[in-house]
């Protein structure tokens, strides 16, 4: 920790408990021992001596061995030539600290009893509201707990102006923040700014104006402490599960506005125990590492206008954007809507112009959330039935950068903008294919609300893996083939990093249980070389879905030894099986068919099973109705092998999960396919093709039969026979 | 040589919940076996059944199921003190079926008045039941908690779109939420964590399975319910082991054959019996998947209820 910063709040926590034994002193004198002592209507005494401590302060005499205890964590002033790590004296210094001031201002009560208002607003000229009393405790802390104010900032001092200060006031708010005011800069309070500049207030617009002093810091890191106590079951004096409680769910920070005197130091190394950063306007020396708080420390010499959006970041608080703001309805109902040619105001892509599609992670300071911006013409100056080139360049930033889910990402584009009325969405990536009616036009609807959609929407369904969010859309030709080089090399680093994703190069699986709700002992084991049985769930979707939701169906398996390698069985796998099953299963292969195949839930996008004739496996998809050389139609085998059991035989697989390397390795792979509809075959084709390559049969995707071919056993088999298919001379698959 | 019955090992236990305060109240789960298998292990707590108010005047109840309340049925205070001095109801649950927003659209001001003057007549534990539309629920249930604070309310129905509002107020006014779920075992677990890492203490969840009438879906239910005890008792399922709510009498009254007059179909048996019977065999079907507490309409299906715990608890 910065040696200037833990001399000054050493130094200041000396002056408070200097001050709070002289107060003390003259308190005892006056009114003596037994004379109550506390805040307002509250069971927690003085909250934060309350919590940390255990002690319970309800008389004067109860002070004195607080006062002791303050002694015995200051620790004695730096000097100017020792330096030694001081981070932990320094946040003793600043628990000192808090527990003084509550005790300064407990006596403040006692000398002047109408210093505060005592209530949640101020009354007549008395803007200092004190302490919050239990009432008003239960009912913002609710809001705490169920996220409808994630957390508070705890306001020193003023800005340079009351402009200034309404405009931060008004940014948190935004926010969903509560503002806790206190202390002055240069005799000027931010409380009094904001009422000079004509805004309300107190705590019902949550601008609540403690005290005049910084001592009334200890009412924002009292209500705190009380809220940990309250809402989170933590008992008093179990300093530590108060003050984790704080850093894991309380999202607040301190902003000291003006110059830090050595007590501000005092209370911001206080506000540092509980995990709150401290965001500085002044040139401060700043302490970055994390450590005590979840990122930054403290960080200094932000302008203005950036603070706030600086201490969200820092603080780790995630934007919630509740309404998305455009001139159109927006919601599930319009998804499927379509333009008709004489409905048409624009049309990009779809073949008739070069349009492209990209969702990008950048860096947290490349990425200005909320930044929309519109290069090229946009629909309102253009004439009706135009067509223009079209780009939408998606960054997104996030405290963890995960280029993982960039692809996931970028495939919600689709369905979020074609839930816009009078937008039609088709395809992605550079196929994409976007349609404007005339209707959306009318009502003002213009290119850059897609990128307020896109904006709102991240945020809302991915802000666990989004923090920010901007959106650039381009219209002119130039600058789409600008973006449009970028995507390609792009997508191409995207598909090869799939591609090199193996079973063995990565530790963590994936499960999926959502079928359960149906099937319920079925459990889907996803991989990077297979997907879900329905086709919806690949390996990152899985791994996105645990990061967007960690308690839901989506749960990480770390595969652990590999039990057997051709089978695909781990240990890992295999125990995850049994307790998701609710041990029914011990055991399934990732790669098996015949020997402990996974249970199949019914939504399939495929089924596989063996043709002992042709000693070789055939595979008839959902959308096939015809008769499969195995005797029974699609329906009747879904009927067969569904409902989470296990079918030794018959397995449900996705279409992706055909084309991979590791399809059937048990039973030989694809080499052992020797029948499919045709309708398959050719969705697969160029995956097929470029598999029996690598196989070196090239022409594998041509001796597979199909039902030109016949669909019994006996009418394919002279065919195979006939191209030497390679499953008739491999060992026998029963 | 005796035959040797094979028995189940149970490695859990079911939580016991306290229900509400003071004297009247009730604590309920507790069960280390499959329900009523007592040669295999414990029930040391009886499940209890909660008689419902409604908080408006029924207009579409079979006469049979007004008859014993015709007299209260406009006054929620006067409905409840009815089942507990007349029919001996140990627990009351408040049906706040007039705060849908597609029926009466009752203000969640006036559900939360209804609700204390009830909460203030009463003694025994006491349900409150929201309309299941979950934007409504949340604003009846946290204003109910607010003004009923301390009361230790059980409150519900607590759904995955508003368990944080809801479990929020729980926890700061202390209150037990019903935790609810479409019938759907992992769905249910899912919300069981999610309120415990909200911060609701675990002897503040029951959980609400969804309960059908017997015709209408029981046996799905059933099933899942069965699977949750499942769970709970032989699997270590750690956040399923809370006591089970059924929300049946509702479900059972509002069926057509519970309403059905001898003329509309005289092949049905006794209108004056069988939706006696209908909502009696409903809850002893819940019973057996592993209900703890039961809500129930009418007095004679209670009665009968109350006989069958008698018996299959008898020592
Ligand atoms: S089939 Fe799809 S949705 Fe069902 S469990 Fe498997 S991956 Fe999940």
């Amino acid at each position: 920790m910065s040696k200037i910063i833990c001399s000054a709040a050493i130094r200041g926590a000396h002056n408070i408990v200097d001050k709070a034994e002289q107060k003390y002193q003259e308190a005892l004198d006056k009114w003596g021992p037994d004379h109550a002592v506390g805040f307002p209507n509250t069971a927690y005494y003085l909250p934060i001596i309350y919590g940390i401590l255990g002690v319970p302060v309800s008389k004067l005499g109860d002070v004195r061995p607080v006062l002791e205890k303050c002694r015995s964590l200051l620790p004695p002033l730096v000097s100017e030539k020792v330096w030694l790590p001081y981070l932990a004296p320094t946040l003793e210094a600043g628990m000192a600290t808090f527990f003084a001031e509550e005790i300064i201002e407990a006596i403040r009560y006692l000398e002047y009893p109408d210093f505060y208002t005592k209530q949640e607003d101020p009354i007549g000229g008395n803007i200092w509201l004190g302490a919050a009393d239990d009432i008003i405790l239960r009912k913002r802390g609710v809001e705490f707990v169920d996220g409808t104010a994630p957390g508070f900032a705890a306001i020193l001092g003023a800005p340079p102006t009351k402009e200034i200060a309404a405009e931060i006031a008004k940014e948190l708010q935004e926010k969903n923040l509560y503002v806790f005011m206190c202390a002055e800069n240069n005799g000027v309070r931010m409380s009094e700014q904001l009422v000079e500049a004509g805004v309300q207030i107190g705590w019902p617009t949550r601008l609540v104006s403690f005290g005049s002093d910084y001592t009334a810091t200890v009412f924002a890191m009292g209500f705190a402490t009380r809220a940990a106590m309250s809402f989170g079951g933590i008992k008093p004096g179990d300093f530590r599960g108060n003050l984790l409680y704080n850093k894991n769910r309380i999202f607040a920070f301190a902003m000291p506005l003006g110059p830090v005197s050595d007590e501000w130091y005092a209370n911001a190394a206080g506000a540092i125990n509980w995990g709150f950063p401290v965001i500085a306007d002044t040139p401060i020396p700043e302490i970055l590492p994390t450590g005590i708080c979840t990122y930054e420390h403290v960080v200094s010499n932000v302008p203005h206008s950036e603070i706030v959006q600086r201490a969200v970041e820092v603080r780790g608080l995630k934007v919630t954007v509740s309404k998305i703001d455009i001139p159109v309805s927006y919601g599930p109902a319009f998804e499927g809507e379509r333009i008709r040619k004489d409905d048409l105001y624009l049309e990009c892509g779809g073949g008739k112009t070069k349009a492209v599609e990209l969702t990008v992670s950048r860096d947290m300071d490349e990425v200005e959330d909320g930044h929309v911006e519109m290069i090229g013409p946009d629909l309102d100056q253009i004439k009706d039935g135009s067509k223009l080139p079209f780009a939408m360049l998606i960054e997104v930033a996030g405290r963890q950068r995960q280029e993982d889910f960039e692809p996931i990402l970028e495939r919600q584009i689709h369905h979020l903008v074609n839930y816009a009325e009078g937008i039609m969405h088709i395809g992605q990536r550079a196929i994409m294919w976007l349609r404007v009616g005339k209707a959306a036009v009318e009502k003002g609807f213009r290119l850059k609300h897609l990128g307020t959609i896109m904006h709102a929407k991240y945020h809302q369904e991915f802000g666990a893996i989004c923090d920010k969010v901007q959106v650039k859309i381009y219209t002119e030709e130039a600058k789409v083939d600008e973006v449009l080089a970028l995507a390609r090399k792009i997508y191409a680093a995207r598909d090869k990093r799939v591609d090199r994703m193996t079973d063995e190069t990565e530790e963590t699986f994936y499960s999926c249980t959502l079928c359960q709700s149906f099937a319920p002992s079925h459990v889907c084991i996803i991989t990077p070389e297979r997907t879900g049985m329905c086709g919806a769930y690949n390996w990152l979707d899985g791994k996105a879905s645990y990061e967007i939701n960690p308690t839901g169906p989506n749960q990480p398996i770390v595969k652990g030894e590999c039990i057997d390698p051709v089978l695909g069985k781990w240990k890992g796998t295999d125990e995850f099986i049994f307790k998701a099953s609710r041990q029914k299963f011990q055991t399934a292969s990732a790669y098996s068919l015949v020997h402990d195949p996974m249970t199949a839930c019914g939504c399939f996008e495929c089924i596989a099973t063996i043709l002992p004739l042709c000693n070789g496996v055939m595979i008839v998809n959902r959308d096939y109705l015809g008769m499969t050389p195995c005797g029974m139609k699609f329906t009747t085998l879904a009927g067969m092998v569904g409902g989470g059991e296990v079918t030794p035989g018959f397995l449900g697989v996705s279409k992706h999960y055909i084309a991979s390397r590791k399809f059937l390795l048990a039973e030989g792979g694809l080499k052992r396919v020797v029948w499919m509809p045709q309708m398959l075959k050719k969705e697969l084709e160029a995956k097929l093709k470029s598999r029996g390559e690598e196989l070196g049969i090239p022409n594998l995707f041509d001796i597979i039969a199909d039902d030109t071919k016949g669909a019994t056993e006996e009418e394919i088999l002279p065919f195979l026979e006939e191209v030497g298919h390679p499953a008739l001379t491999m060992e026998s698959i029963l | 040589m005796a035959l040797e019955i094979p028995k189940v090992s149970y490695s859990g236990k079911i939580r016991e919940i306290v229900l509400g305060k003071g004297d009247k109240a009730i604590t309920v789960g507790g069960g280390t076996s499959y329900p009523f298998y007592l040669f295999e292990g414990q029930m040391p707590l009886k499940p209890r059944i909660a008689m419902e108010v409604y908080d408006s005047p029924p207009d579409d109840w079979a006469p049979t199921a007004l008859e014993p309340f015709a007299d209260v049925a406009g006054d929620p205070v006067a409905w409840a003190k009815k089942c507990i001095d007349t029919y001996g109801a140990e627990m009351i649950a408040l049906q706040l079926v007039s705060t849908d927003p597609n029926g009466e659209n009752r203000s969640a001001e006036e559900a939360a008045a209804l609700t204390k003057k009830v909460a203030e007549a009463v003694d025994v534990p006491l349900i409150v039941w929201g309309c299941n539309n979950a934007e409504k629920d949340t604003e009846v249930l946290k204003k109910i908690a607010e003004d009923c604070a301390g009361r230790s309310l059980m409150i519900g129905p607590v759904t995955e779109a508003n368990y944080k509002q809801v479990g929020a107020v729980a926890i700061g006014y202390e209150h037990t939420v019903i935790a609810s779920t479409p019938i759907d075992i992992n769905l249910a677990k899912q919300l069981n964590i999610l309120l415990g890492n909200l911060g609701v203490p675990d002897g503040r969840i029951l959980i609400d399975p969804t309960t059908g009438a017997l015709g209408y879906g029981l046996e799905y239910g059933y099933s899942v319910m069965e699977r949750i005890r499942m769970a709970a008792l032989t699997q270590e399922d750690e956040r399923l082991q809370f006591p089970m709510v059924c929300n049946l009498g509702k479900e059972v009254w509002k069926t057509k054959e519970a309403k059905q007059s001898r003329d509309e179909a005289p092949k049905l048996g006794d209108p004056a019996k069988r939706g006696v019977l209908m909502e009696a065999i409903t809850a002893q079907l819940v019973l057996a998947a592993g209900a703890d507490i039961l809500i129930m309409r009418h007095p004679e299906s209670i009665a009968l209820i109350q006989d069958m715990l008698n018996d299959l608890l008898a020592a």
